[in-house]
């Protein structure tokens, strides 16, 4: 080629030299070999861990009063999970959502890092524990014998009150204040009276009838998770099972349960109970605002019902009294001994002071009588009202130690902080039922440089050279050996005990109870001034009195009720609302004598239209990025009145509403609360149900193995009401199995290669599948905390996280707004019935609850139309998500009938952007054996195929084929209710093949022949005897 | 020949080129094959192997029972280095000698840190490759890692690309094919075994 006859241009050496140079820069850059990744060996092995295994750790969750069992699992030195005990005989492997985000405690971002002292200038700042212990000890040397200290413990039991309580006799200090805002000081107080014990066990399956007078056991009265269990058992008895009426203002997730509501005004309960006992019927139909014909049916049908079970809720100025005439009752009705059973007591709420210690406590800061004051745990300064003045009280104290690891109100106030292991970090014990004991064991390496109250309480008692005033000898230098000291059977019985976690025995010398008297009784509630209204505060199912507001899973855990997240509501019924001339998300102002709040409104069905309802659990100032300056704390408008056990009052106050002006979207993970037909939550009376068994028709056993057949055939057969055809069949309709072409996809090929059944690899063999019970899903919300923490799902309603998305908007909940949240699981809420044009009020409505997953379908929507085949249909039934693959066309999201697929927009899992989810140490959670998604990533359910596979590996490793039951999904394990199964239905010996031929299944959306391999079990429902079951009450 | 050069569709070109590049980089066809880094202490396999017979499983002690096979903690090495220490006789003609290796060996353990191994083999996070099954399967280890018995220096031998993994699952492992990789000759039941095959379903490395 000669030079001439090139046209003026770019010669092609030059070309290649500029390609070949562009191209190895791109190369450098693109193939990341570049960047140094180092591999860190162990120091020293640790004896009994493989690198990539899980250890699991038993131990005892701390998160409320009631000591459930937990497994911790750890792999490579750091807990990623935890999952109920199965031996212990409180939660039996169960596990709540609040449970679940300990987790979220241990790495929570804003823990204390180290011991942190106030300086003059009013700062908390970082000292050395060298340094922060001398100038404890020195307090606690002046504080000695005085007499005038005070030490405030988070309610516990186990050995650690009476070791507490041993070291402050030591040093001539009062016992402890064993605190919990959370408890219903006086229910425990009446059944102390009645029965002796502070918490007996109900035994719901036994009743024929449930009453609650405003007792929320599925929410925070007493232990939820037994009682969940219990409950959700006794309601699997279908056609045995009991009756459930819940009687009180506002209709909580446990009211939601009920199958009737009488929604009596606030405090009228015990007039209703009188009346049931032969009091004044007309007197407690007017002071309950329910008509009396309904409160006679009532009493007949308690009367009819033997054994019955009535229980007492919390809050009202005359709590005490209501819990002594309900046990009164129960005591009269025979009920005592077999469905209330105070010899099979729940320990968990022994000696637990009520909200007058923390009065008496503040009294007594105020008049100058408390020269230290020590924390550990709780945080009063925000369980208090505000009215009570506990933070000006403890202003006034010369000086106060906290012991809490997290920062909050009360450590806000505090001039030392020696910050406390986590639960999960530390030696101790709990005694949640007689006679066996639940340890607690640290199950990692410290994240902190923290240390154990218990042994800097020795520490400082060994290091005091004038112990002979009275510091017990301590022998060792740790909690660890003060406890094996006491230990039945000492160190080998602990070492021996720890695998379970639970041991038979006692701590026995409980310390003594020490009760403060109310002093300041509330009056009875006035009757409201026309336009005012009740106010009910009630702790939340998800935030309990506010400790789980630091927490992101539990901030983005929608509540069960309102289904609304990062933000507080006002609960005003609908046609109080149009009263008031505001709709959802219109700001209300709510005020008592004691202080106002605002909060955007929510229309709720559920609640009387002369009351207004708030929870717990929002509005900190000071409690961690993730809880501070969101929503309000209703505690702001209450009295520091009391109840006759010195509880706090939380149900008595009225309060003027008015319309604040302003508007904010509520933070809402709900798209509609009505089902308009679309048979999603399907339920059957329980008339209709056949022969009150569970069993499916004889036709129907033989069907499991006809693979391949056409599935929906009705057959005629089902003659009973609300059947849908249900034909659920091993195999695969997907379009993919339909193509496939042989193992090396030659499209000549007539074989179907791994889809095959007979194919070498087996895989087709299986059906993963899986069945929800609606007869037990109580829609507490356990499942989705479950799949968060197995999934490495990322919460996306911080603040942050939404101020790019909408700049205006300063507030949380912002991606959710949007609807981007990413829960791979959601629990739905449905209301059946009271569906009224002009909106009045109507107590008799129904609730569903529905877990709503990906369906995992046989013929499923979204596979066809991704274009990369980034998700697919594997030969084992799962509907599979390939995150390498996938290009985020967002096809398959918008083909899918369920709405189960998320789209992660912002890259939540990328360390380097502002969205990110899991701020150090909270990545210490993310489970490895799941891909932590990038940006621009469809993402959904898997049916924790994760664990699948591992369970394969493991059989395979045995050399044994994987064995029914073996193991289940996370949120299976986590269900409180027992509500999912999980398994392999092509597979008869697992227990999900027996439930899918069950005659109340179904699928959703069946008609849409999607095939799912998710079926349901409707739920079944109650109406009262002789009563005509609501219209909407139906198969639909 | 004329001087003037425009490089007018030099930019187009470009585009292509990076395009085409990128493309290549993001479908996963670039690999860290041969690649070999200095790592901090030169840790001579054939010594230890070769020289000495050790089992790869000795130090890599998880392989067969775990997805990550396994990194000898520096108490492992001190095991035997505590006796074998820097300091090296004369043996058989060679004078006595310190030996620079051993000496930052014993530096770290001193000093209780760990050893900062520079990472060869590695997958991308959306794989999760169980190392203990393909043990289980008899999958000898030079068949992924090469002669790594004889490599002074490791160095990745095997592209490690999502083709090069199916290529084994669809076709099949030829035990005796591994076993000569090892160095043993193949038994008769290795010559005559079929193929070993393994699932190439997306779901079984990809969650």
């Amino acid at each position: 080629m000669s030079t001439e006859s090139e046209p003026a241009g770019v010669k092609r050496r030059d070309f290649l030299k500029v390609v070949g140079a562009a191209g190895a820069t791109t190369a450098l850059v693109g193939c990341g070999t570049s960047e140094v990744e180092r591999l860190i060996p162990y120091l020293v092995s640790p004896d009994q861990t493989v690198p990539g295994v899980s250890t699991y750790y038993a131990t005892t969750c701390r998160e409320c009063a009631a000591a459930c069992g937990v497994i911790a699992e750890t792999r490579d030195g750091r807990a990623i999970k935890l999952e109920g005990n199965p031996a212990h005989p409180l939660n039996r492997g169960a596990l709540c959502a609040r449970g679940q985000s300990a987790l979220q405690g241990l790495y929570n971002p804003d823990r204390f890092r180290g011991p942190m002292l106030r300086q003059p200038s009013g700062q908390l700042e970082p000292t050395t524990w060298e340094v922060a212990l001398k100038l404890f000890a020195s307090k606690v040397a002046a504080a000695r014998g005085a007499g005038d200290a005070a030490f405030v413990n988070q309610h516990e039991t186990g050995s650690f009150p009476a070791f507490l309580d041993q070291w402050l006799a030591g040093q001539g200090m009062p016992p402890h204040i064993s605190y919990d805002a959370e408890a219903d000081a006086a229910v425990i107080a009446a059944n102390r009276q009645s029965y002796g014990v502070a918490w007996p066990r109900l035994d719901f399956g036994a009743a024929k009838l449930i009453v609650s007078f405003g007792a929320d056991f599925l929410d925070t009265w007493g232990a939820s998770v037994p009682q969940q269990l219990d409950f959700a058992d006794a309601r699997a008895k279908l056609a045995d099972a009991p009756r459930f009426i819940y009687v009180g203002a506002r209709r909580s997730l446990t009211g939601l349960n009920a199958d009737d509501w009488i929604p009596a005004k606030a405090g009228s309960e015990l007039a209703i109970v009188q009346a049931l006992s032969g009091g004044d019927v007309t007197a407690a139909a007017t002071a309950s605002g329910v008509p009396a014909e309904t409160l006679q049916r009532l009493a007949q049908e308690i009367a009819a019902a033997r054994p019955s079970l009535l229980l007492a809720g919390t809050g009202g100025a005359g709590a005490l009294e209501l819990a002594t005439a309900v046990n009164a009752f129960n005591q009269r009705a025979g009920n005592v001994g077999l469905t209330v059973k105070p010899a099979d007591a729940l320990l968990g709420f022994e000696h637990m002071a009520a909200q007058s210690s923390m009065r008496d406590l503040a009294e007594r800061m105020k008049a100058g009588r408390v020269s230290v004051i020590m924390v550990r745990g709780a945080n009063p300064v925000f369980t208090t009202p505000k009215s009570l003045g506990f933070a000006a009280a403890m202003r006034t104290v010369p000086f106060k130690v906290s012991f809490s690891s997290m920062p909050d109100e009360t450590t806000a106030l505090c001039d030392l902080i020696l910050p406390d292991h986590h639960s999960l970090e530390q030696w101790g014990d709990a005694e949640p039922v007689a006679g066996t004991l639940s340890l607690q064991q640290p199950v990692m390496e410290r994240v902190f440089a923290t240390r154990a109250t218990s042994d800097v309480l020795i520490a400082i008692a060994r290091g005091d050279a004038t112990s002979a005033t009275g510091a017990p000898a301590y022998a060792g230098t740790d909690y660890r050996s003060w406890l094996v000291a006491r230990f039945p059977g000492g160190a080998a019985a602990l070492t021996a005990a720890l695998p379970t976690g639970i041991v038979r025995g006692s701590v026995a010398s409980p310390a003594a109870t020490r009760s403060v008297a109310p002093r300041r009784q509330a009056a009875a509630p006035a009757a409201p001034a026309s336009g005012d209204f009740s106010l009910v505060v009630y702790p939340s199912p998800v935030l309990g009195d506010g400790r789980g507001g630091n927490k992101p899973w539990l901030q983005e855990l929608p509540d069960p009720v309102s289904k609304i997240c990062w933000q507080s509501w006002v609960e005003v019924h609908p046609e109080a609302a149009r009263r008031l001339g505001v709709e959802a998300g219109d700001l209300l102002t709510v005020e008592t004598s004691s202080g106002s709040v605002t909060a955007p409104a929510f229309p709720y069905l559920g609640v009387r239209p002369d009351t207004v309802a708030i929870s717990l659990g929002r509005g900190h100032t000071a409690y961690g990025r993730y809880a501070s300056d969101i929503g309000v704390n209703p505690l702001d408008l209450l009295s520091p009145d009391e109840d006759a056990a010195g509880g706090l009052t939380m149900r008595s106050a009225t309060a003027r509403v008015r319309k604040a002006g302003g508007h904010v979207e509520l933070v809402t993970t709900e798209g509609s609360a009505r089902q308009h037909g679309r048979g999603i939550a399907q339920a059957l009376l329980v008339t209709d149900l056949r022969g009150g068994g569970t069993q499916a028709p004889a036709e129907h056993a033989g069907d499991a193995a006809a693979a391949g057949e056409p599935a929906s055939e009705h057959g005629g057969e089902h003659e009973y009401v609300g059947d849908a055809s249900h034909a659920f069949l091993p195999g695969l309709r997907s379009p993919v199995a339909a193509d496939a072409q042989g193992d090396l996809a030659n499209p000549a090929s007539k074989e179907k290669g791994m889809y095959d059944p007979q194919h070498w690899s087996g895989m087709a063999k299986r059906r993963w599948a899986m069945t929800i019970d609606l007869a037990r899903c109580t829609g507490c919300s356990a499942c989705m905390t479950a799949c968060y923490a197995e999934n490495n799902i990322p919460t996306v309603g911080a603040p942050w996280q939404g101020a790019k998305v909408l700049p205006d908007r300063t507030g949380a909940g912002a991606n959710i707004l949007r609807s981007r949240e990413m829960t791979w699981i959601r629990l739905e809420r449905y209301f059946e019935g009271a569906e009224h044009e002009d909106g009045h009020f109507d107590p008799d409505f129904e609730s569903r609850f529905v877990p709503m997953l990906c369906q995992h379908c046989g013929n499923a929507p979204c596979e066809p139309v991704c274009p990369v085949y980034a998700t697919y249909h594997a030969p084992d039934g799962l509907n599979v998500q390939v995150y390498n693959r996938c290009v985020g066309t967002r096809y398959c999201s918008n083909n899918c009938p369920y709405k189960v697929r998320y789209f992660n927009w912002f890259g939540y899992g990328e360390p380097a952007r502002a969205q990110y989810a899991f701020p150090e140490p909270l990545h210490m959670q993310l489970n490895p054996d799941v891909t932590v998604r990038g940006k621009g990533v469809m993402e959904k359910c898997s049916f924790c195929v994760q664990r699948i596979r591992e369970t394969e590996h493991l059989a395979r490793l045995e050399d044994r084929p994987v064995a029914p039951d073996e193991f289940t999904v996370a949120c299976a394990q986590a269900c409180p209710s027992r509500a999912i199964v999980f398994g392999d239905a092509a597979d008869p010996r697992w227990t999900v093949a027996q439930q899918v031929d069950d005659h109340r299944a179904y699928h959703v959306f069946e008609e849409l022949n999607t095939f799912t391999a998710v079926v349901y079990l409707k739920k079944v429902t109650h109406p009262a005897p002789g009563q005509a079951p609501r219209a909407a009450g139906g198969a639909h | 020949m004329t001087k003037r050069r425009k490089w007018t569709t030099i930019p187009a070109l470009l585009v292509v080129a990076i395009a085409a590049t990128a493309l290549s980089a993001y479908s996963g066809a670039s690999s860290a094959e041969g690649r070999a880094p200095v790592q901090p202490i030169d840790f001579p396999h054939p010594v230890h192997v070769q020289k000495l017979g050790m089992n790869c499983l000795y130090c890599h002690y998880s392989a067969n029972k775990s997805p990550d096979p396994g990194l000898p903690a520096v108490g492992t090495c001190m095991g035997c280095h505590t006796v074998i220490g820097p300091d090296r006789p004369a043996v058989a003609g060679a004078p006595a000698r310190k030996s620079a290796e051993l000496t930052k060996l014993v530096g770290y353990w001193n000093t209780k840190q760990p050893v900062p191994w520079v990472r060869i083999h590695k997958v991308p996070e959306y794989v999760h490759f169980p190392h203990m099954r393909h043990v289980k399967a008899g999958v000898t280890c030079q068949s992924c890692h090469g002669q790594i018995q004889s490599m002074q220096r490791v160095s990745q031998a095997a592209s490690l690309n999502m083709g090069w993994c199916i290529n084994c699952h669809v076709n099949g492992y030829q035990p005796a094919e591994g076993a000569r990789a090892a160095g043993y000759p193949p038994t008769a039941d290795q010559v005559a075994a079929t193929p070993r095959k393994a699932r190439y379903d997306c779901s079984s490395c990809h969650y």
